[in-house]
């Protein structure tokens, strides 16, 4: 019967696509536990309140080139294009009021 | 002698930027200095070798033989993204100096078309692996040649008396394409 050939490829096809996905999960999930480096807290935070987009519009090399550049004080600007004014204020707003590791508020603003 | 010109057709006659039009994202956006256009060039290219070298050891080892040539497209995407992280955090741990001029501009490449383009491109052409290898170093090589011209032009751009409605990105955009015009007159060479 010609469709049971065609069930088994499908199925074969599957188990393939899972087994690869699978295996990069896995690679990926043990490469976060075993190469994790210690970052500013604020850094994740505040790349999360960003679109995430990485057009580089800003200037900087992706929204994390961004957010570092704001964080160790290379700029006090925060430039995010494709954002609204909304989501800019709201991490100005946050990256004012929080304490980096060193006890120290950045003091920025939006574009 | 085909390498030779398979790597001056690939660098200067189908510049992937100037002719196909791709990557022009970072091209704007990590062309404001040198130094950085250096660094997003040298990431370009150790992301664009080493996926299209693991891109196409699955295609012939795995898909070919299994006949699911039809799945290379989300298969080639998966794998190229997977294999950019898992670099960026081994870049991240091992080298902070490494990491401070390749690592950061690897995530802007993740889903950078010329990624895909040349694993697809590889496959397409019927490229041997030393074939493939030429290629997946001559298209980024071209990539960066051209990134790290525009670079220098903006730098001078910026001091320029351009008209107020033109600063910025619209003198970039017709920088690009003053530049295309200049490279399609290499598309006799070879």
């Amino acid at each position: 019967m010609p469709y049971m050939k065609e069930e088994k490829t499908v199925i074969k096809v599957f188990v393939i696509m899972f087994i690869i996905g699978a295996f990069l999960g896995a690679m990926l999930m043990l490469a976060n536990r075993f190469l994790a480096v210690k970052e500013d807290k604020r850094q994740e935070k505040a790349l999360e309140m960003l679109p995430g987009y990485n057009c580089g519009a800003c200037g900087y090399p992706g929204c994390s080139g961004m957010i570092a550049a704001l964080l160790s004080g290379e700029t006090d600007t925060l430039q995010c294009a494709p954002s609204t004014p909304e989501q800019r204020q709201a991490i100005v707003d946050y990256l004012n009021s929080e304490e980096g590791p060193d006890g120290e508020k950045l003091n920025i603003r939006s574009i | 002698m085909k390498l030779l010109s398979l790597a001056l057709a690939a660098i200067l006659v189908n510049n992937v930027v100037l002719t196909k039009y791709l990557g022009l994202c970072p091209f704007f956006g990590v062309s404001r200095n040198f130094r950085s256009a250096i660094g997003m060039g040298l990431a370009v290219t150790f992301v664009i070798f080493g996926a299209s070298l693991i891109t196409y050891f699955l295609y012939y080892l795995i898909l070919l033989p299994n006949g699911m040539e039809y799945l290379r497209l989300i298969t080639f995407i998966l794998v190229i993204a997977s294999f950019v992280q898992l670099t960026e955090m081994f870049i991240k741990k091992y080298s902070a100096s490494l990491y401070k001029t390749l690592g950061i501009y690897l995530p802007l490449i993740t889903t950078n078309c010329v990624v895909l383009y040349v694993a697809q491109e590889n496959i397409t052409m019927k490229y041997t692996l030393l074939e493939t290898c030429v290629n997946s170093l001559a298209v980024p090589a071209g990539y960066m040649l051209v990134l790290v011209l525009f670079a220098c032009m903006r730098e001078r751009l910026e001091g320029a008396d351009t008209p107020r409605a033109w600063k910025g990105v619209p003198i970039a955009l017709i920088t690009a394409a003053l530049m295309a015009m200049a490279f399609s007159g290499l598309a006799g060479i070879i």
